[in-house]
C-alpha cells in the first residue's frame, strides 16, 4: 500500500489535520452533529439495524414458526452446495457484462451524438428504455425471447428459421439474452451521466487540442476520454452495484431457470427466503450478496478516488 | 405574513401533524381488530373468486349468520409470507386458504391453524363430503382445514382441432399417442404443455408415474419409495420419447393462449386444473369448443387415477372471531352453500352432491363419477414444500432438454433431494 501511494497522498491528510479543526468552535461541531444527525440517523434505521437484525437471523434454522441457532450452518451449506458456483458464475458474468455494455455503449453514443445536429432526437431514443421499470422491460423482451416470441418468428420469416434458438431456455444463451436486454435498458443512465461529463469539459482545453493538431479519434483518446474519468468513476460504481445485485430481469424472464442454471445471488436469496421459508438460509446468502458489494464498492471507489 | 393566508411553516406542521394522525391510524388498522358486525374476514390468493366468496357469504350467513369479507393478496409467495408472519400477531384474519397435504402440515405443526376435527365429523354424517379426502387435510391424524373446492386434472380438449384432424376422444394411452401424432401431422401443436419456469412441470411427471402406477405415485411422494425405481424410469423414459416425436408445444408456452388456440383450433389437447375452464369461458368458449377426458393408464391393467387438487380453508388459532369462524367452518360444506360457491366458481366442489350447474365440468364429474378413477394428491402437495419446489425447477430443467439421459440425470436430483429433505422434515 505505501509503495504505491505517492507522497502527495500522505502530506494532503496532515495538512488538513493542521488547519481544519482547530478553527472550529464547539459551536460549530455541534452545528456539524445536528446538520448530519437526520441522514445518519436514517441510515443507521433502515439500512444498518435491519442488516444486523438479517446477519443475527443467519445463525438460525428459521421457517416463520420456529427458531433455532445452528451457528455458520447456513453458509456451510450455501458455500458447500451444487448451485453455489453456478451462481457466483452467473453473478460474474452480469459484472463484466453490464460493465463492458452500458458503459462502452453509453460512452460511444454520448461521445457520437454530443454535438450532433440531430443528436437529441437520437439520444431520446437511446435514453428511453430507462424510464421503464425493470419489470416492463422484461415483459417486453419476454415477448422478443420466448419460443413462439417475435425474435423467432422474425428469423424464420427472413429465412434464418435455422437461426432460431431457445433464447431463454439454454444456459449460457439466457444468461447472455438477458445481460443484453438490461443493457438495452440500463444504456441511458450512462449517456446521460457521460453527457454531463462531456458538458463539463472546458471548451478551451478542447480548442487547445484542436489548435495544436489533434482531431477524430486521438482528440477523443487523449483529451476527452482522460477528462470523463471522474464521471466514468461513478458510472462503473452504478454498474457494478447495480449487476451484483441483478434480480427483477432474471426473475421475470427465466425465474433463475431451467432449474437453477441462471440464478443470480440475489435470486438464490428470494428464492431461499420466500420460495423455501427458510428465512435463516436467505439471511444467510442476504449477509454474503451485501458483503460481496460493499467490499466491491468500497475497494473499486478507494482506488479510483485516490487516484483521481 | 398578512396577505398569506397560510404560511410554509404552519403549512408544513399541518402536513407533519396529518402523517402522524395517518401513521397512527395505521398502527392500529383494522387488521388488528375484529370485523364489524357479522363479518368474518378471510385472506385468500385469487382475486378473480370474489363473486364466487361472495355467493357463499349470502348462503352462509342464512345457516351461521356470518358473512365473509374477503382478502385477496394475488401474488401467491407474498400470500405465503402474509399468512405466515401475521398468524403469529393480531392482524390475522379469522379464515385463509392454504393448500393441503404436506404446505398444510408445515404450517399444522406451527400451530397457527385450528383442529377441526368436529367440522369433519359433521360433514361426513350428513354426506357432504368423501371420507378419503380427510386424510389430506390431517396432520398427526387430526384435521385441520376443510376442502375449498375439488379440481381434476383432465385432458381438455379442442373440438375444432379434432375436428380438423379427423380424431376422437381416446380411451387407452396408445389411442392417446396417436391422436396426438394426426394432430402433429395435420400442423396442429398435439399437446400444450408449459413449465419451463413455472411449477406446471409436474403435471405431465405425475401423470406418467400415475399412469404406471398409482402406488408408485402414492409411495413415492410419501417417501417410501425411490425415484431411482424402474417406475419412474420408464415414465421419464416415455416422456422423453413424446418430447422426441413433436407432441408437446415448447416448454416456454403460455397457459393463457391456450383458450385462443383452441378456438382457431392450433392447440388439441392441454392437461389443466377443471377451474382454468373459467379461462375457457371468458374467451368465449363453451361446451360445443372444449370438451374434457380422463387421461388413460399407460398401462392398461393399471386402474384408472387422476389427480386432484384441493385448496384448503383453515381458521386461524388467534382468530379475532374464533367461535363465529368455527361455526362456518361447520357449514362450509353444506351443499346449498357449496352449490353457490360451484356455480359461481366454475369448478367442482368437495360435496359429489354440489356440481356447477350446466358446464363442462359437471359434464367431466359424471365422467368421474361413472369410471370411479383413483384420486391421488396434486404433486405440489404430496410431499414436503422444500422438496417439492426444488424438484420442480429439475423436471422444468428435463422439459427444457427432454433426452432419456437428462431424465435419469433429473431422477438421480430427485433422489437427492428426496434423501436431504424427508430427513430435514422428520427431524
Amino acid at each position: 500500500m505505501t509503495v504505491l501511494t505517492p507522497a502527495a497522498e500522505v502530506e494532503r491528510p496532515a495538512s488538513v489535520r493542521a488547519t481544519g479543526p482547530a478553527r472550529r468552535s464547539p459551536r460549530s461541531v455541534l452545528a456539524i452533529a445536528l446538520f448530519l444527525a437526520p441522514a445518519v440517523g436514517l441510515v443507521a434505521l433502515l439500512m444498518i439495524a435491519p442488516f444486523v437484525d438479517t446477519a443475527y437471523r443467519s445463525f438460525f434454522a428459521d421457517n416463520g414458526f420456529t427458531r433455532t441457532f445452528v451457528g455458520l450452518d447456513n453458509y456451510v451449506t450455501l458455500f458447500t452446495s451444487a448451485g453455489f458456483g453456478q451462481t457466483l458464475l452467473n453473478t460474474l458474468m452480469w459484472v463484466a457484462g453490464t460493465l463492458a455494455l452500458p458503459v462502452l455503449i453509453g460512452l460511444l453514443i454520448a461521445a457520437g451524438t454530443h454535438e450532433l445536429r440531430w443528436g437529441a432526437v437520437a439520444r431520446f431514443a437511446l435514453v428511453l428504455p430507462y424510464a421503464l421499470s425493470g419489470a416492463a422491460t422484461a415483459v417486453v423482451w419476454m415477448f422478443v425471447l420466448r419460443d413462439d416470441g417475435a425474435l423467432n418468428a422474425a428469423l424464420a420469416a427472413v429465412g434464418l428459421g435455422g437461426l432460431e434458438q431457445g433464447w431463454l431456455l439454454e444456459w449460457p444463451l439466457n444468461t447472455v439474452v438477458m445481460i443484453v436486454a438490461s443493457t438495452w435498458q440500463g444504456t441511458g443512465v450512462a449517456v446521460i451521466l457521460f453527457l454531463i461529463g462531456l458538458q463539463a469539459i472546458p471548451p478551451s482545453t478542447i480548442e487547445a487540442a484542436k489548435l495544436d493538431g489533434a482531431t477524430g479519434f486521438r482528440l477523443f483518446w487523449h483529451i476527452t476520454l482522460p477528462q470523463l474519468r471522474p464521471i466514468t468513476v461513478v458510472v462503473v460504481g452504478i454498474s457494478v452495484v447495480n449487476s451484483l445485485k441483478t434480480f427483477d430481469i432474471v426473475w421475470l424472464l427465466s425465474k433463475g431457470g431451467p432449474g437453477t442454471a441462471s440464478e443470480t445471488l440475489a435470486l438464490t436469496m428470494y428464492r431461499e427466503t420466500f420460495t423455501l421459508a427458510r428465512y435463516g438460509a436467505g439471511a444467510a446468502v442476504a449477509v454474503v450478496l451485501t458483503v460481496v458489494v460493499v467490499a466491491v464498492s468500497w475497494i473499486y471507489l478507494r482506488r479510483q478516488l485516490r487516484a483521481n | 405574513m398578512t396577505d398569506r393566508p397560510l404560511s410554509r411553516r404552519t403549512l408544513l406542521g399541518l402536513a407533519g401533524a396529518g402523517g402522524l394522525a395517518w401513521a397512527t391510524g395505521c398502527a392500529r388498522g383494522t387488521y388488528t381488530r375484529p370485523a364489524p358486525g357479522n363479518v368474518l374476514t378471510l385472506n385468500n390468493d385469487v382475486a378473480t373468486w370474489t363473486d364466487a366468496y361472495a355467493a357463499a357469504s349470502d348462503a352462509l350467513e342464512r345457516r351461521t349468520g356470518s358473512r365473509l369479507a374477503v382478502r385477496a393478496v394475488p401474488n401467491q409467495s407474498t400470500y405465503q409470507q402474509i399468512v405466515r408472519m401475521s398468524a403469529q400477531t393480531d392482524a390475522t384474519t379469522d379464515l385463509f386458504k392454504w393448500w393441503n397435504g404436506y404446505r398444510l402440515q408445515d404450517i399444522a405443526r406451527g400451530g397457527i391453524i385450528t383442529d377441526l376435527s368436529t367440522a369433519w365429523d359433521h360433514a361426513q354424517e350428513q354426506g357432504w363430503v368423501n371420507p378419503e379426502m380427510r386424510e389430506s387435510f390431517s396432520f398427526d391424524g387430526r384435521p385441520y382445514a376443510l376442502p375449498l373446492y375439488k379440481t381434476y386434472y383432465p385432458m381438455f380438449f379442442s373440438r375444432r382441432a379434432f375436428a380438423a384432424a379427423g380424431v376422437t376422444v381416446p380411451t387407452t394411452f396408445a389411442e392417446l399417442l396417436e391422436v396426438a401424432g394426426t394432430l402433429r401431422d395435420a400442423g396442429i401443436t398435439p399437446i400444450g404443455a408449459p413449465g419451463a419456469t413455472t411449477w406446471e412441470s409436474i403435471i405431465w411427471f405425475t401423470q406418467l408415474l400415475i399412469g404406471h402406477s398409482p402406488d408408485y405415485y402414492e409411495d413415492v411422494t410419501a417417501g417410501r419409495a425411490s425415484y431411482l425405481d424402474d417406475t419412474a424410469t420408464a415414465a421419464m423414459e416415455l416422456w422423453a420419447r413424446m418430447y422426441a416425436d413433436g407432441l408437446f408445444s415448447e416448454p416456454d408456452a403460455d397457459q393463457s393462449g391456450f383458450p385462443g388456440m383452441f378456438a382457431d383450433g392450433t392447440l388439441g389437447m392441454v392437461i389443466a386444473g377443471t377451474f382454468t375452464i373459467n379461462s375457457y369461458i371468458q374467451a368465449g368458449l363453451g361446451a360445443a369448443d372444449v370438451g374434457m377426458f380422463l387421461v388413460p393408464p399407460v398401462d392398461p391393467v393399471v386402474e384408472h387415477a387422476v389427480v386432484v387438487e384441493s385448496a384448503a380453508l383453515c381458521v386461524s388459532a388467534d382468530a379475532h372471531k374464533h367461535e363465529q369462524a368455527m361455526a362456518v367452518a361447520d357449514d362450509w360444506l353444506a351443499t346449498d352453500v357449496q352449490q353457490a360457491w360451484a356455480d359461481q366458481l366454475g369448478d367442482a366442489s368437495a360435496n359429489p352432491a354440489a356440481l356447477p350447474t350446466g358446464s363442462v365440468v359437471a359434464d367431466f364429474a359424471h365422467d368421474v363419477a361413472r369410471v370411479r378413477p383413483r384420486e391421488v394428491t396434486r404433486y405440489w402437495e404430496a410431499s414436503p414444500p422444500v422438496l417439492v419446489e426444488g424438484n420442480v425447477q429439475d423436471l422444468s430443467a428435463f422439459m427444457v432438454t427432454p433426452t432419456v439421459d437428462n431424465g435419469i440425470t433429473v431422477l438421480r436430483n430427485l433422489q437427492d433431494r428426496a434423501d436431504a429433505e424427508w430427513e430435514a422434515w422428520r427431524a
